[in-house]
């Protein structure tokens, strides 16, 4: 580094440091107390948080992973939500944008809302009815991972085709006076109420382009607005002073400013959150620093399961995984504690493919009435080998594909050396984490069996079980690598996704098909992935920490003691 | 990291030997005879060359120590199980994941080094890792000294058009970084592997580690070979044996490799050690050794994330390299003062 450089950096640093004391400074200058949210709490102030890695957009449009969800469904309300509750109250559907839930047909193919009136985004601009439409347009126009979920829509599969931004969705009707919106399905679709409560469907302003807006997200109807965005180093989040009165259930934030920053080492931001310089990690801390940080600060420490599953898919077309047999052998062979003690005792052992919290999850199946046995004990792999020995597959070389993400190659090692004990010649293949599920869901791979997990979209049984729908099948991209398709478990899917709502007796269905799933060993469940929380010391941990059922950390709860 | 061979040798070949040794008044003493004697009198090269073969000897009785202490493998995982240490059943890995640490042998030698997130024996993965390091490490540097002699040889014997063909391809294999080629090359081949008509390497083969890092490092061996092939050309030995009938094929093996054999022999030693250098490199950026192998490489990855509490995960693979890299380096430095006539190093009579 030459002269020139040095005094840059130098300048640079110094420039930081007056912007660090600064921030500090915000901290004394706000002191009103009182706000809404959760637990009450005091209001302002600015904090710095960490992500291991930058989202993958920062985009409503587009971001498909924790990273971006977390943050960004505080800065775009959908017309539809969830109330900022802890479960179960916080997976009911509520009115975001929309002054009531969708009024549905008869059918179920027709939804009808209204926009609330007198909206307007964070940068004062009104928010209009065909906002919700352009929003859409975008999802679809852009190919984003959420663009599946739309396809019901009439016409949205010819917008597609087409091609253009600018183009026309048949299937959905606005009226900018009026706020009123109608969405036509091409056929009913019990869970789109969800769908439209994602993310993906919250209005964004009419002229945002059709284009990644990462480095200058759009502005949104949310409780925080985000006011920079330097990819892979931060991103700010700062109160929407436009934020209108969506209800007790929407509430307002509390922190002034949220500056996340990326911190590659886990350990690094461990240590920071232990000194004050980061006041929250999204990342749970390292699995060596997780004693130290569970023994002295569980004051500030918490750990919940979120409704995800883990699992092994085994491919039903392929050798040795298309004799149910096989597929029995290995359930009965896979170390589920073993497999949990990878994740740093971060994920509950249970076999059941749907996860608490969701309707139809049903605790007994999951454990104590597992087929596989008890998912907290040692597996049974004496029989398993018998098993695999009398079907004739031993010896039988099985590549198991998985994902150089932590702790997912350690888990994919973990289990290849499993199938190895149960008689088969595995080897683990990793590659890289943005290409794995391309690869593995392209029919040219033949990936035989590998790692899987599924966090959810919405509370709705059907944001599991298309992963095990035969329809799901696709040659590129599928969301179903083994190939399950039974005749009766799609069926179901498709009877029971008609149903409007999820009554008691349609949360029953869904739970024996979760049980026929389980029973036919078509996948190895073997878990659910606990989430952590762990705040600095000067956060209100014990008032200020809502951990919601769907979107997890919910920063806008979040407040300074 | 020094990543790329000494560049700057004196190539010289038996005939400056021979002048050399008229010049030290050495008559009747063979040229390497003569680098052996010279050799033999560098004590610290010689120590480290030492160190060097028992490193060699040590990874080869990997399985001597997996089959009769360790009584497991390299692969194999120990999640579940437990050990007694002083009598108490321990686990080898927590249920909240930390491994268990060194045991030396309080165990009867099992988990000497304690093991790994997956319960793997360290001590067994570090002998095993170290036999794919150095078999890497070897292999590449060979392949990358046939590359070169033939490539540098065939540019500097020919000139012309050939010349121009070959040191345009090295200079765009030179004008990338190392490290960068080698992990992009790596993360491409590791998914599809390399298909070349019949021949057919799975992604996960050590060969294909070793393919990269032979062909990066070509242009650093080549380019000074073609230099030397340059000079030796023009003189007196290889105009004769023109003159005599020999074809360019015949003098090119007969006349020009032999005088490089010096040359070659001090790059290979100083190649081995870049060639695990870069090995590890590529592997801990995960770009080389494939899991289940283990390397150094690998194995300080995997431990880099528990250098906190479990700094031995990362500590014995990079001493192990360390020291490898050290002995060859320090053993190629004295081979190089031993053949390089210039040394000033006062001979015996």
């Amino acid at each position: 580094m030459g002269k020139h450089g040095r005094r840059a950096l130098v300048l640079l640093l110094a420039a930081l440091s007056l912007f660090v004391i600064a921030a500090c400074g915000d901290d004394d200058d706000s002191g009103d107390s009182g706000g809404g949210g959760d637990g009450g709490g005091k209001s302002g102030g600015s904090i710095t948080i960490s992500q291991t890695s930058q989202p993958d957009h920062l985009d409503p449009a587009l971001t498909y992973t924790v990273n971006g969800i977390e943050p960004l469904w505080l800065v775009y309300t959908p017309l539809i939500t969830y109330p900022h509750k802890p479960a179960p109250e916080g997976s009911e559907l509520i009115p975001g944008l929309a002054e009531a839930l969708p009024d549905v047909s008869e059918d179920g193919k027709t939804y009808k809302l209204k926009l609330r009136e007198g909206l307007k985004y964070s940068d004062g601009s009104p928010v209009k009815a065909s906002d919700f439409e352009h929003a859409i347009k975008r999802v679809l126009n852009l190919e984003s991972g959420g663009s599946a979920f739309y396809l019901g829509i009439d016409g949205a599969q010819d917008y597609v085709d087409a091609g253009k931004c600018e183009g026309d969705i048949k299937g959905i009707v606005t009226d900018d006076k009026t706020g009123d919106i109608t969405i036509n399905l091409t056929e009913p679709d019990g869970s789109f109420s969800h769908v439209l409560g994602m993310w993906f469907a919250a209005p964004v302003p009419g002229d945002t382009p059709c284009k990644e807006m990462t480095e200058d997200p759009p502005p949104g109807v949310g409780a925080y607005m985000v006011t920079e965005s330097v990819p892979n180093r931060q991103f700010v989040l700062e109160k929407n002073p436009n934020f209108p009165d969506l209800g007790a259930d929407i509430p307002p934030a509390k922190i002034d400013k949220i500056t996340t920053k990326i911190v590659k080492s886990a350990q690094r931001q461990t240590q920071d959150v232990i000194s004050g310089e980061l006041d929250y990690m999204q990342d749970p801390p390292p699995a060596d620093l997780k004693p130290e940080v569970k023994a002295e600060y569980s004051d500030r420490y918490r750990e919940q399961t979120a409704a995800s599953t883990y699992y092994f898919f085994m491919n039903t077309r392929l050798p040795p995984f298309d004799d149910p047999k096989v597929r029995e052998a290995v359930n009965l062979g896979v170390d589920k504690p073993a497999l949990a003690r990878i994740f740093a005792g971060e994920l509950a052992p249970g076999c059941s493919f749907l996860p608490p919290g969701l309707p139809g999850y049903d605790e007994a199946l999951d454990v104590k009435d597992c087929p596989a046995g008890d998912p907290n004990e040692p597996p049974d792999l004496e029989k398993a080998s018998q098993m695999i020995k009398d079907a004739g597959v031993d010896g039988m070389e099985v590549t198991v594909y998985g994902n150089n993400d932590d702790p997912t190659d350690k888990v994919t090692e973990a289990y290849a050396d499993m199938l190895n004990q149960m008689g088969f010649k595995a080897t683990p293949k990793i590659l890289d984490g943005g290409v794995y599920f391309q690869t593995i869901g392209s029919a040219k791979t033949k990936a035989q069996t590998g790692f899987l997990n599924w966090f959810q979209d919405f509370p709705h049984p059907k944001n599991f079980f298309f992963l095990v729908d035969g329809k799901s099948i696709q040659p590129t991209n599928s969301q179903n690598p083994g190939n399950v398709d039974d005749p009766d478990i799609t069926k179901g899917i498709a009877e029971l996704n008609l149903e409007p709502e999820i009554t008691d007796e349609v949360a029953e269905q869904w739970a024996e098909l979760n049980k026929d799933l389980v029973e036919r060993n078509y996948i190895v469940p073997y878990g659910h992935r606990k989430l952590s929380t762990f705040f600095s010391e000067r956060m209100d941990f014990e008032n200020c920490s809502l951990f919601h059922p769907v979107y997890f950390n919910d920063y806008s709860s979040w407040c300074l003691k | 990291m020094a990543t790329e061979p000494a560049l700057e040798q004196t190539l010289q070949g038996p005939a400056a030997w021979e002048q050399e040794a008229e010049r030290e008044h050495v008559h009747g003493v063979g040229p390497w005879r003569l680098g052996l004697r010279r050799l033999r009198r560098n004590k610290v090269a010689i120590a480290f060359g030492v160190l060097f073969v028992l490193l060699v000897l040590a990874c080869l009785a990997a399985p001597l120590w997996a089959d009769n202490v360790a009584k497991t493998t390299a692969t194999e995982n120990h999640l579940s199980d437990t050990i007694t240490v002083d009598g108490e059943k321990v686990n080898v890995v927590a249920l909240d994941g930390v491994p268990i640490g060194p045991q030396w042998f309080k165990a009867d030698g099992k988990f000497f080094l304690g093991a790994d997130p997956n319960g793997r024996d360290i001590m067994v993965r570090l002998l095993y890792g170290g036999r794919n390091s150095l078999m890497i490490g070897i292999a590449a540097a060979l392949l990358t000294t046939v590359l070169s002699i033939l490539f540098g040889v065939i540019a500097g014997y020919f000139r012309g058009w050939s010349d121009s063909i070959i040191r345009a391809g090295l200079d765009v294999v030179w004008s990338f970084p190392v490290v960068i080629l080698g992990v992009a090359l790596g993360v491409a081949l590791a998914l599809g592997g390399i298909k070349i008509g019949p021949i057919e390497v799975s992604g996960d083969s050590l060969l294909v580690p070793i393919l990269i890092i032979g062909v990066v490092y070509v242009p650093y061996m080549a380019r000074p070979i073609r230099g030397q092939v340059l000079s030796l050309r023009e003189k007196e030995f290889v105009e004769a044996s023109r003159a005599q009938g020999a074809g360019p094929i015949r003098i090119m093996f007969t006349e020009v490799v032999p005088n490089l054999t010096s040359t070659l022999l001090v790059f290979f030693t100083l190649l081995i050690a870049n060639a695990i250098l870069l090995e590890a490199a590529l592997s801990f950026l995960g770009a080389g050794v494939r899991p289940p192998n283990a390397s150094w490489g690998t194995m300080i990855d995997d431990g880099i994330d528990r250098i906190a509490t479990a700094p031995h995960l990362t500590i014995v693979p990079g001493v192990m390299l360390v020291l490898t890299v050290l002995s060859l380096n320090v053993f190629g430095d004295g081979v190089r003062d031993a053949l390089d006539p210039r040394a000033k190093v006062r001979l015996e009579r």
